[in-house]
């Protein structure tokens, strides 16, 4: 049920609203086909980045495909709650680690314990547009607990145009959505894990 | 599904067009392939690039204007559209703007409602008129007057282009005066389409084989007096032999044509100049081999306005 809503919104109205009307381009998206299980990791500076991503993932296994989202900005009453947990298929976390029997990368570690595949936007929070921030550490705990899922790059180039912070209007403008390869570790050393994600973001975004 | 299709009454001329337009296709078609065959170049790669782009557009083109008039209204205010949405992409407006972008859209579908009612005066003044009073009032409205009046030129403008020029193509289609004594509306958006793109290409073809003298050396290097002389000669002959499209004398279509080849060259220029002080060379990779959207309708959006109202004024005063 909750795959066939998924489908009807991101593979096909969300998909083909993007493409012809606001005219994002899809580059290099098949190469999500074969994967059963990723870590997509994207930059974030608008509410359409998580659509556009969703909208590209295959129909096939989209409803095991969840985006990450803070607790504290869209948990805030059970209306929201429920709109992200069905609509967006999101998984809830806390941005703090004060609680030691809810840690977020716990949670997170859990998901991919089942099989499920992630979206997460490790500069933390929706940034300046065409300034990456520095990735959080979380994104390194969770890849160094898991190293055989495989981490793709996602570069949003100029989606957040279409609907910049603190706007509510969607408007056209001609962006692109572009899927790297899996990023190459060299080592699961946290330094080497953050490094080497940035660089394959920069990568992407030339 | 039915209704759209038994609408479809193709007079003979009509049907000599899409032959035509379809002969030069496969010949072009053929040609480059042999020509790769034998002598493999760049510019053969582009020329087959832009060939199998012009197979895609006449397609849905034809497609587009023979069927219904209203699928053919739909297309054509999807071409507003598309050409709007580039202009405003590549020019780095405010984020101010953005409320004001809104209704720079929505006077898509009034304009295009007032081509398809037939409201003449309305669909005349509604952008030449209206739209440059209210858009920089609404642009006022923000309450931002930091580099308003540039905006304040742009977004009109490009209305003038993308959707008044455009529009007057659908105008063509339903216009009652355009539609009676034997004059068929959907013949006349052909030999127009056809000419401006025939000498879209004879500029290029003449530039490209005997261009020496640079007639825009600042704005657009690739022009030259020989392409545009040769480009403005030959379309006038395509324009005669193409008459039988219309209902005008030999003189008359000398005329037109021959200034639409000059307005189409306009078109082409201002939107060179335009692209040179962004410093891009393709407004966007949307048609491969010929950029953007606005790179092909450039000369479009300026030959469809001065085509009607010449016609306009022949078919009155005769």
């Amino acid at each position: 049920m909750k795959k066939i809503i998924l489908i009807i919104i991101y593979s096909i109205f969300w998909k083909n609203f993007l493409k012809i009307f606001i005219g994002l381009k899809y580059v290099n998206e098949k190469t999500l086909k074969n994967k059963k299980q990723f870590i997509l990791i994207a930059n974030h500076n608008s509410h359409m980045d998580t659509m556009a991503i969703m909208s590209a993932i295959p129909s096939r296994y989209i409803h095991k495909v969840h985006p990450i989202a803070a607790r504290d900005f869209f948990g805030g009453s059970l209306f929201k709650k429920i709109l992200m947990r069905y609509l967006v298929n999101a998984t809830l976390i806390k941005r703090d680690r004060e609680d030691p029997e809810n840690d977020p990368i716990d949670s997170m570690d859990k998901m991919l314990k089942k099989s499920r595949s992630l979206i997460l936007f490790p500069e933390g929070s929706r940034g300046i547009p065409g300034v990456m921030a520095n990735f959080k550490k979380g994104l390194g705990y969770l890849i160094q607990r898991n190293p055989e899922i495989k981490v793709i790059p996602v570069y949003l180039d100029n989606v957040y145009k279409t609907l910049p912070r603190g706007k509510n209007l969607i408007l056209p403008y001609n962006c692109s959505i572009k899927f790297g390869d899996p990023i190459q570790f060299k080592s699961m050393e946290m330094e080497d894990i953050l490094l080497s994600s940035e660089k394959a973001m920069e990568n992407l975004k030339k | 599904m039915n209704k759209i299709f038994n609408s479809i009454n193709l007079i003979p001329e009509i049907q000599w067009v899409i032959a035509i337009i379809l002969g030069i296709l496969v010949f072009a078609t053929i040609l480059f392939w042999f020509w790769n065959r034998i002598k493999p170049s760049k510019l053969v790669d582009e020329m087959q690039l832009r060939t199998r782009s012009w197979w895609i557009m006449c397609i849905i083109f034809l497609f587009a204007s023979i069927v219904h008039p209203v699928v053919t209204y739909l297309a054509l205010g999807f071409l507003s559209f598309l050409t709007l949405r580039e202009v405003y992409s590549l020019l780095n407006l405010r984020e101010v703007d953005r409320s004001v972008l809104f209704f720079c859209y929505l006077s898509i579908p009034i304009q295009y409602y007032f081509a398809f009612k037939g409201y003449y005066t309305l669909f005349l003044i509604f952008i030449p008129v209206f739209m440059f009073i209210i858009v920089p009032f609404l642009l006022v409205l923000t309450g931002e007057t930091k580099d308003i009046i540039r905006s304040m030129c742009i977004l009109p403008t490009s209305l003038m282009l993308g959707v008044f020029g455009i529009s007057h193509l659908a105008l063509l289609i339903n216009f009652p005066e355009m539609n009676s004594n034997g004059v068929s509306g959907k013949a006349l958006l052909l030999f127009l389409i056809f000419i401006t793109e025939a000498n879209d290409i004879m500029q290029f073809v003449w530039g490209k084989i005997f261009g020496k003298h640079k007639i825009l050396p600042r704005v657009s290097p690739n022009k030259t007096w020989e392409g545009f002389i040769g480009g403005v000669i030959s379309t006038t002959i395509i324009g005669c032999l193409m008459g039988f499209l219309t209902p005008l004398n030999t003189w008359q279509l000398i005329i037109i044509s021959g200034s639409m080849a000059v307005f189409g060259f306009m078109g082409d220029a201002i939107m060179s100049a335009v692209k040179r002080d962004f410093g891009v060379k393709d407004m966007s990779n949307a048609i491969p081999g010929h950029g953007g959207v606005l790179d092909r309708v450039d000369s479009l959006s300026t030959t469809a306005s001065p085509f009607f109202h010449l016609i306009y004024l022949i078919l009155i005063t005769s």
